[in-house]
């Protein structure tokens, strides 16, 4: 949910800082690898993801986000 | 505060579908145009990052009498039923200028067609006509910020419009700079309203997660808020709304799944469709919201989105449309832990409450104030209605604006929210946004939940209000952003009020509006809007009736 950057692969381009709905990143500095300032704020949308040209992003999903899952054989 | 000053013929106040179509459309026209957006119009609103269903009449495939088409929609509709509340004049342009906006799209660069063909799928009844057209959305922000600024309209981002300047007709609106100190005037002949949909005012699932919800985290009804104190009307505003979806990780929908909802013992919970299928998905969920609710309270559930079986073709085309619908965090998760729908059954829940009444527009896309107009979420249209609508809107205001004369507004009301604004961010000890909006939460959930009496909304009325003043006078915030965010809850404590008031005159149950104390629907009130305005500084509410 809230982005993690990989800061080996970001070059501080900005482009997630610039483009974020809810400006997570506020107050990250030009050219630097941006901080994600309001992670509770994320709606996991993915756009940082999307539109990060060096593939430095990935969204962790927080633990209450979990999805329930399961392989209980189905009697039809 | 800085000040600035900006000037224009139409003011779109918002930036999603609704607001760029508006100000695609009313540049073209000629108009001078000013899109000023919360987020970024780049990605931004319900359709950020991106959208996989848009409705569509089009007469090759469903006939090309429209009047026959409209009457089988109606008998078979899945979603859309605000349309029917705007009137069928509303309708039947919807259904007129659905196919050219789609045109539109796909010459702009939004695809529109799969394979080489238009593709209809989701949300529909087997056997019954499949309206849905099925679109890779996921640039669509970014390709239509580009037509609206081709077109000479200007984008101003990090900016949050609050109110409305007028006196009976519009002469513009008043907003912060999210990043920076700075108020904004935006002085205007015509103001487009498209800030979309209303969410948390109640909580998400998950407790002490509040961005886990089904829709975007700032979406927080500010165009019904500032509608509302200006003078205009609101409708519906206490008819509840309950989305669904995988349980835990709200905002991912579940029209685009290819498969069926069953119980633990693998029974399908809806008589509709037994197997998965890739052109209807289930739309159990679709007419039957709560379902999930209903299981787990009745000890029948947890009721499971069943995807095990489908083909490899079938996989690939559903994670396809995930992906263009928005889904990065769901496909990503898969992938970390391990889950495949192929062999998992996933856990779908019912989540939290929301209303998607709101600002009342026309099929002209007017409000109840002049040179005011709305589209989209204002008054819940979906991304189909928003883009057809926006384009209306943008043609109508551009229209207003070549003729209006904006009455002169005095400064009270700058001079109210900046000094409002200045004691938030000079104090230093208080609640910051998120309490305030953790109590408002509370009260709704208690008060004006899933059940509601009078003496119930009375009571959460009452303290709302106290709720309300002591948010106004000791929230805090320690920089431009959570100043937003204090607007956003300022904004939602309004709607939370006007949700009771109206709750407490929709005196029967319909839908999920449940009062135990008028246990029946009243059919006298079938086809009838309940209106709320401000009149000087109290609400007055009316009935009327749903073609205007």
């Amino acid at each position: 949910m809230p982005p993690v950057i990989d800061k080996s692969k970001c070059d501080g381009c900005g482009v997630c800082v610039n483009i974020c709905p809810e400006d997570i990143f506020f107050g990250s500095e030009k050219k630097q690898v941006p901080v994600v300032a309001y992670p509770e704020e994320c709606w996991h949308c993915g756009s940082c993801k999307l539109d990060c040209k060096r593939d430095a992003i990935r969204l962790r999903i927080p633990l209450p986000a979990m999805l329930c899952y399961d392989t209980e054989p189905l009697t039809k | 505060m800085k000040r600035e000053v900006i000037e224009a013929d139409v003011i779109c106040v918002g930036g999603g579908i609704a607001g760029l179509m508006a100000a695609i459309r009313a540049a073209e026209l000629g108009a001078k145009v000013v899109v000023a957006e919360k987020g970024n119009t780049l990605r931004s609103g319900a359709g950020a990052s991106g959208n996989d269903h848009f409705f569509c009449y089009m007469p090759d495939v469903h006939g090309t009498d429209m009047n026959a088409a409209i009457a089988e929609w109606r008998a078979t509709m899945v979603g859309g039923k605000v349309a029917l509340k705007k009137g069928m004049a509303y309708v039947r342009t919807w259904f007129g200028m659905s196919l050219d906006i789609v045109k539109l799209w796909d010459s702009w660069g939004i695809p529109m067609t799969y394979r080489g063909k238009y593709e209809f799928a989701g949300h529909a009844f087997p056997g019954h006509p499949l309206m849905r057209l099925k679109y890779s959305g996921q640039d669509q922000k970014r390709v239509l910020s580009k037509e609206a600024r081709k077109r000479g309209a200007i984008i101003r981002n990090r900016l949050m419009v609050f109110d409305l300047l007028g006196d009976g007709s519009i002469s513009g609106a008043l907003g912060i700079d999210t990043r920076e100190d700075k108020l904004v005037e935006l002085r205007a002949k015509s103001v487009v309203l498209g800030t979309g949909g209303c969410i948390r005012l109640y909580p998400s699932p998950t407790p002490g997660w509040m961005s886990n919800l089904e829709w975007t985290f700032g979406l927080t009804g500010g165009g019904r808020a500032m509608a509302y104190r200006a003078g205009a009307e609101l409708v519906d505003m206490e008819m509840p709304y309950r989305h669904a979806g995988p349980k835990y990780l709200a905002g991912i929908g579940k029209a685009t799944w290819v498969g069926v909802l069953r119980d633990p013992q693998g029974k399908p919970v809806s008589p509709f469709v037994k197997e998965p299928s890739r052109q209807y998905g289930d739309v159990g969920a679709d007419v039957y919201q709560t379902v999930f609710e209903d299981y787990a309270k009745s000890g029948r559930g947890p009721v499971y989105m069943d995807c095990r079986g489908i083909s490899d073709e079938d996989y690939e085309y559903m994670t396809y449309w995930l992906e263009q619908e928005g889904n990065l965090a769901l496909l990503d998760h898969w992938k970390d832990e391990g889950i495949d729908p192929r062999k998992h059954r996933v856990e779908f829940m019912t989540y939290g409450m929301t209303h998607i009444g709101g600002v009342y527009y026309n099929d002209k896309t007017e409000t109840s104030m002049q040179g005011v107009y709305a589209a989209g979420d204002e008054f819940g249209s979906g991304i189909s209605g928003a883009a057809v609508y926006g384009w209306v809107a943008g043609e109508n205001a551009a229209g207003h604006a070549r003729t209006a004369t904006p009455p002169a507004y005095g400064n009270d009301l700058i001079e109210d929210r900046e000094s409002l604004f200045e004691d938030i961010r000079s104090r230093e000890v208080g609640p910051g946004w998120r309490e305030a909006n953790v109590a408002l939460q509370q009260v709704m959930q208690d008060h004006a939940g899933t059940v509601r009496s009078e003496s119930s909304l009375n009571a959460g009325l009452n303290h709302l209000r106290r709720l309300k003043e002591k948010a106004r006078s000791t929230m805090i915030a320690r920089n431009q952003h959570e100043l937003m965010r204090c607007v956003e809850v300022l904004d939602l404590l309004d709607l939370g009020e006007l949700v009771f008031l109206a709750a407490l005159e929709r005196k029967e149950t319909r839908g999920k509006h449940v009062r135990p104390d008028y246990p029946f629907t009243n059919p006298l009130l079938d086809g009838k809007l309940l209106t709320l305005k401000r009149v000087g500084n109290s609400p007055v509410i009316e009935w009327k009736e749903t073609s205007r």
